[in-house]
C-alpha cells in the first residue's frame, strides 16, 4: 500500500524481535527439572542433573533390563542374584555420572560458577537414590528374605564409593567402572571361598562395619581428588 | 588491570608447559601467538581456572582464583572457550547457550533475551532451534562462542576461535572481538597470524612457555622489518623473526613493553 511503507518512527524492530526471540526459544524446563531447581536453588544445578548420562533413557532401561534378568535368575533358581548384582550397576552408574569423555563440555564445565564438584555431587547422589530404589523393587519382587533385600545397601554404597574415588582420581569413568566391578567380584568371591555361601558378600552382618568404613575413606578420596589446591596467589 | 600474572609456571610431570610468565593486562584484545606446544593452552585455562598452576601469582578481575567464593565471582564474569568444545548432540543451539548461562549463576529472568541477542551477535539466529548434531563445524564454534559472551563477560578467553570459520564469518568475528574489546579483556590464543593484526592491540608471543615477545603489533612487524625472516605478511615476519631470536642461544631483550601493559619482566 502506498504511503504505509514507514512504521513508527519511536519502534526498535531489532529490539522487539529480541523480545520476541527469546520468548520463542526459550526452553520449558518439565516438572522434574523445576522441583529440583527449586530444591537446589539452583536452575543451572537442576539442569546439569537432569542431563546426567547415568539418569538418561537409554541407561535406564540397560538398568532395568540386568535387574529384570536378575529378578528372572533369582526366581528361577532359588539363588538372590539381585542383591549380587544392583551395587555393580549402581557402581557403574556412578562413575558414569559426570567427568572428560562422559560429559561432552567438562573442561568448560569447570570454569563455570556453579561447581562441577556441586554436579558431581548432586548427579553421583540422584544416580545412587535411583538405583537403591530400582535394586530394592526387583530384590523385593524376587522374594528374598528381608535380610537380604536390604542387606546389599550397604555393599553398594561401598562399591559406589570406590567407583567415584578411582573415577575422580584417574579423571576416568572408565577406570572408574573397572575398579567398582573388579572390587564388587573379587569382594564377592572371597566371601563365598570363606563361607562357603555365594550370598555372603551381601548377607554377612559382619561386613556391614568394613564396608561403612571402606565407603567413607572412598568419599574422602573423591572429595580430595575434586578439590582445587590453594597456593597458587 | 583485569589479568595480573606474575611468575606463573605449570609443569605436567616433568614438563614444564608455562615456565614462569608474567604480564598485566586491562580492557582490549590480547592476541596469544605461538607454535603448538608453546604453552598458550596451559595458560588459557589457568586464566579460565580450570587449571590450577604449579607456583606462581595470578590475579583476575581484581581476585584471587585460589579461593572459593573469589573463584566463583570470577566465573561469574568469566567466557571461555576451550580449544576442543565438546557439544551436547541431542541439544538446540539455543538450549546449549542458554545451559551456560544458567552455569554461570545469570538471573534466570535475564536468560531468554541474554540468548537470543547473543544468537544474533554471532550469526546464529536463524539456526536457534536447529539441534547441535545437525550443525556445520563453523557453526558448532559459533555457538560455542556464544555461550562464551552470554553473560557479557569483563574477561574473556578464546583459545583458537577462529577456527573452522569461513572467511566471511572470521571477518565479522574480528569486528565483534573489537567492540568485546571496548569494555572487557579477551585474550585470543591463536596461531593465525592475521587474526591478531586485524583484531589485536596488544600480543604476546609465547615459546617453550615463555612469553618471548610483549607488545603491540606495530612493534612485531617491526621485529621482521629488515630481516630474512620467512613469512607472507608483514606480521608474519615478524611472529619469524621474534621466534627465530628467542630460538637462538644468544640472550636477547625478549620482552618489549606495551602501551597499556604495567609490568612485563623479561622471559
Amino acid at each position: 500500500m502506498n504511503g504505509t511503507d514507514a512504521g513508527p518512527p519511536d519502534v526498535d524492530l531489532d529490539r522487539v524481535w529480541l523480545g520476541v526471540a527469546a520468548q520463542v526459544w526459550r526452553r520449558q524446563p518439565g516438572w522434574l527439572e523445576r522441583a529440583a531447581g527449586r530444591l537446589l536453588r539452583s536452575p543451572g544445578l537442576a539442569r546439569a542433573l537432569v542431563i546426567t548420562p547415568s539418569l538418561l533413557p537409554g541407561w535406564l532401561i540397560a538398568t532395568g533390563v540386568v535387574l529384570v534378568a536378575g529378578l528372572l535368575a533369582t526366581r528361577g533358581t532359588g539363588t538372590p542374584y539381585v542383591p549380587l548384582v544392583a551395587p555393580a550397576v549402581a557402581g557403574a552408574g556412578v562413575a558414569y555420572a559426570y567427568g572428560p569423555g562422559t560429559d561432552p563440555a567438562w573442561e568448560l564445565s569447570r570454569s563455570m560458577a556453579v561447581s562441577d564438584r556441586m554436579v558431581l555431587l548432586v548427579r553421583a547422589l540422584a544416580v545412587f537414590g535411583l538405583n537403591a530404589g530400582l535394586g530394592l523393587a526387583a530384590s523385593a519382587a524376587s522374594g528374598t528374605a528381608v535380610a537380604i533385600t536390604f542387606g546389599w545397601l550397604v555393599p553398594m554404597t561401598a562399591v559406589c564409593a570406590l567407583a567415584l574415588a578411582a573415577a575422580t582420581v584417574s579423571q576416568s569413568s572408565d577406570v572408574g567402572v573397572a575398579a567398582g566391578m573388579a572390587g564388587w567380584v573379587i569382594t564377592v568371591l572371597g566371601a563365598r571361598v570363606a563361607s562357603g555361601r555365594l550370598i555372603a558378600a551381601v548377607a554377612d552382618a559382619r561386613l556391614v562395619l568394613p564396608y561403612l568404613v571402606f565407603a567413607a575413606a572412598c568419599g574422602a578420596v573423591a572429595w580430595y581428588a575434586t578439590r582445587i589446591p590453594r597456593g597458587n596467589t | 588491570m583485569n589479568v595480573e600474572i606474575s611468575d606463573l609456571t605449570r609443569r605436567f610431570g616433568r614438563t614444564e608447559a608455562v615456565a614462569g610468565v608474567s604480564l598485566e593486562t586491562g580492557p582490549g584484545v590480547f592476541g596469544l601467538l605461538g607454535p603448538n606446544g608453546a604453552g598458550k593452552t596451559s595458560l588459557l585455562r589457568m586464566m579460565a581456572t580450570v587449571l590450577p598452576p604449579t607456583s606462581g601469582r595470578l590475579r583476575l578481575l581484581g581476585r584471587d582464583p585460589g579461593s572459593f567464593r573469589p573463584r566463583r565471582e570470577i566465573r561469574r564474569r568469566l567466557g571461555y572457550l576451550p580449544q576442543s568444545l565438546g557439544y551436547y548432540p541431542g541439544f538446540t543451539v539455543a538450549e546449549f547457550v542458554e545451559y551456560f548461562a544458567l552455569l554461570k549463576e545469570m538471573p534466570p529472568g535475564q536468560v531468554p533475551r541474554a540468548v537470543a541477542t547473543t544468537l544474533e551477535q554471532v550469526g546464529l539466529g536463524d539456526k536457534a532451534r536447529a539441534k547441535l548434531r545437525t550443525l556445520s563445524g563453523g557453526m558448532l564454534r559459533r555457538a560455542g562462542i556464544a555461550q562464551a559472551i552470554v553473560n557479557q563477560p569483563e574477561l574473556l578467553l578464546l583459545d583458537e576461535p577462529t577456527a573452522g570459520l569461513d572467511p566471511e564469518q572470521r571477518v565479522a568475528f574480528r569486528a565483534l572481538l573489537r567492540d568485546l574489546g571496548q569494555r572487557a579483556t579477551v585474550v585470543v590464543s591463536t596461531h593465525l597470524v592475521e587474526d591478531v593484526g586485524a583484531a589485536c592491540t596488544e600480543v604476546a608471543l609465547m615459546e617453550r612457555g615463555k612469553i618471548v615477545f610483549h607488545g603491540s603489533p606495530a612493534e612485531l612487524i617491526a621485529r621482521g622489518e629488515d630481516t630474512a625472516a620467512a613469512g607472507d605478511a608483514p606480521l608474519e615476519r615478524g611472529y619469524s623473526a621474534a621466534l627465530a631470536m628467542a630460538r637462538s642461544a644468544t640472550p636477547t631483550p625478549a620482552v618489549t613493553k606495551a602501551p597499556t601493559v604495567t609490568k612485563a619482566p623479561p622471559a
